[in-house]
């Protein structure tokens, strides 16, 4: 829609996502004096700096709450100058603050100038699976006798559905306990960790988050059952070594009770 | 015809422990709808407990009825199988927009009063309540701008929408006491002038008065002026839903009851009026003294229930 008042918002808009003053930006300035009426107390100028120094706060705000692990890595500085870029770069596009960060991992792989990169990639997905998972759909465990109940003969066909509140990342640094640490310190220093590649499974059951590292072999099987894969193909995929295939063969069983028991299974579907 | 439902509260994270676990005498609780429009999880475990005990209406904050792009499909599709799910009496969201060009700004951003703004508003306000299969009504904002194109006030503007588009006002009557501030207008013609039929629910909440102008912080009681402005609006309007809302600094449980119970006598004494007392005063109300001055932000619906606050095994 392209008329009077769609153009007035859009303008309206632009501005207060800048990143400055309006006072010193005369384009905005200027902006601001033909379209906002003022009055005596405040002028055009000021009227509109209310709602672009609201946009800021309200923004910067919902990342510090939803990433503390990613500020508490950055420090304060570093951490400013990314939010700005962010926001600058990725308009919120979302009804919900919720969804506000899902662009930042993207930035990050992006950001070489950042002190801890590959850590702070680690920290933001790990941080945006917490929100994911956080309020998922809810989907009932699977009862484990059920699993026990799949015929001998169907079973490689079967397919697990692995629960929407479920989330595997492979990450290089031990970003769970780290973020477990910043958040327990208030304002004592932490100190950064040696790379340590970790497989986390991050998933919500009666209502709280876990995150749960698991081997190389078995995130791969997961994972190929998380895409839809039966359990024959799974295992296959995941069986890339004579070693991977001993531990698959010596672990299946007690993984597949587990992820159940956990409610990351929530349902067993067989041809 | 929509339920009275007394005076409620709103519901807020800080307070669910004790709801769930004292279950107090509360006529009702509003929720902001965004926060409960997600998939599963504790916001809607809770909120599936609280509707077990009491009655519970929506309030949204997101959906920028009068913005360039028209209204998101998703989001109202999400929006109706909530309503679903509370079995809200009504559904409402405010005179504003939102959000331009695809980028969502996350703020209620006061209209321009034009007849262009006027006609777009009443379309996809009627167009809204038709999907919704319940009554809507739209909240006056409290603003902090004025634009040079508007050609009426903001009670005429938000008069002809509700009357074009059939649908119901939530009266914010703090917002009109902020605005009227703001903006210099005289907030008992404000009170006076909007269509009372239409006025679904009031809502009170507390401001924070920074000299120059006041900011809707939703901080603190409500003040004696703007409980004076609701009892006037209660004499000309009848008996009407009131909802508090305390969003900064949200205090213990029992406070926000007790700021409940205040509203409540307001409420009898316009009442009172109604039947043959004093009518409203035609004098212009005077703001209170500046308080504090530290604060310059605001924010609706208080903190949303978040991972970030969840203890992560």
């Amino acid at each position: 829609m392209s008329d009077v008042l769609s153009e007035l918002q859009r303008g309206m808009a632009r501005a207060l996502r800048h990143g400055g003053l309006l006072e010193r930006e005369p384009q905005l300035r200027a902006f601001a004096l033909e379209h906002i009426a003022g009055n005596d107390r405040v002028s055009p100028v000021e009227q509109l700096e209310i709602y672009r120094e609201q946009f800021w706060w309200r923004h910067t705000s919902s990342l510090v709450e939803d990433f503390p692990g990613l500020g508490g890595i950055l420090g304060q500085a570093e951490w400013e100058k990314l939010v700005e870029q962010y926001l600058k770069e990725v308009p919120p596009n979302s009804y919900t603050l919720r969804d506000l960060g899902a662009g930042l991992p993207e930035l990050i792989a992006r950001a070489s100038w950042l002190s801890h990169q590959a850590l702070c990639l680690d920290m933001a997905r790990l941080e945006l699976a917490y929100i994911e998972v956080f309020d998922a759909p809810d989907a009932p465990p699977l009862a484990p006798e059920r699993l026990a109940q799949i015929p001998e003969d169907t079973f490689e066909g079967a397919r697990l559905v692995i629960a929407p509140a479920v989330r595997l990342l492979a990450v290089r640094y031990p970003v769970a306990d780290l973020r477990r640490k910043l958040r327990a310190a208030d304002d004592e220093p932490v100190a950064i960790p040696e790379p340590a590649p970790q497989h986390l499974v991050v998933y919500r059951r009666e209502l709280r988050l876990w995150d749960m590292p698991v081997s190389g072999v078995a995130f791969t099987f997961l994972s190929a059952l998380a895409a839809g894969k039966p359990l024959g193909a799974a295992a296959e995929l995941s069986a890339t070594s004579p070693e991977a295939e001993q531990e698959l063969g010596a672990s299946i069983g007690e993984w597949l009770r587990e992820w159940t028991v956990k409610g990351l299974v929530s349902d067993v579907q067989t041809q | 015809m929509v339920p009275e439902l007394g005076v409620g509260v709103g519901l807020r994270v800080p307070h669910y422990a004790a709801i769930l676990a004292e279950q107090p005498p509360v006529d009702f609780f509003e929720i902001i709808s965004e926060n409960f429009m997600v998939g599963g999880g504790k916001p809607l475990y809770h909120l599936d407990r609280v509707l077990e005990h009491y009655r519970v209406v929506q309030h949204g904050v997101s959906l920028g009825i009068a913005g360039p792009e028209e209204p998101d499909r998703a989001y109202l599709s999400q929006l109706k199988q909530l309503v679903r799910r509370t079995k809200t009496p009504w559904v409402s969201d405010h005179f504003c927009w939102c959000g331009a060009g695809g980028a969502h700004l996350h703020d209620l951003l006061p209209i321009p009063y034009t007849q262009a703004a006027v006609r777009r508003t009443a379309e996809r306000a009627r167009m809204i309540q038709d999907f919704l299969e319940v009554p809507f009504a739209l909240e006056n904002t409290s603003s902090y701008l004025t634009y040079r194109s508007s050609t009426l006030s903001e009670w005429e503007f938000i008069a002809e929408v509700a009357e074009r588009a059939d649908i119901g006002l939530l009266f914010d009557v703090n917002n009109v006491y902020v605005s009227a501030f703001n903006h210099g207008f005289d907030a008992q013609e404000f009170v006076r002038s909007v269509p009372h039929r239409r006025i679904l629910q009031i809502h009170l909440a507390g401001h924070t008065n920074l000299g120059k102008y006041i900011i809707d912080t939703h901080r603190g009681s409500v003040s004696e002026d703007v409980l004076e402005l609701y009892r006037q609006t209660i004499a000309l309007a009848g008996p009407i839903s009131t909802l508090i809302e305390w969003d900064d600094e949200i205090p213990e449980l029992a406070v926000l009851l007790a700021e409940a119970e205040r509203a409540r006598a307001a409420r009898d004494e316009g009442l009172a009026r109604r039947g043959g007392g004093s009518q409203p005063s035609t004098g212009k109300a005077t703001p209170a003294a500046p308080q504090r001055q530290d604060a310059t932000v605001w924010q609706q619906g208080g903190p949303r229930e978040s991972a970030a606050n969840e203890a992560v095994g």
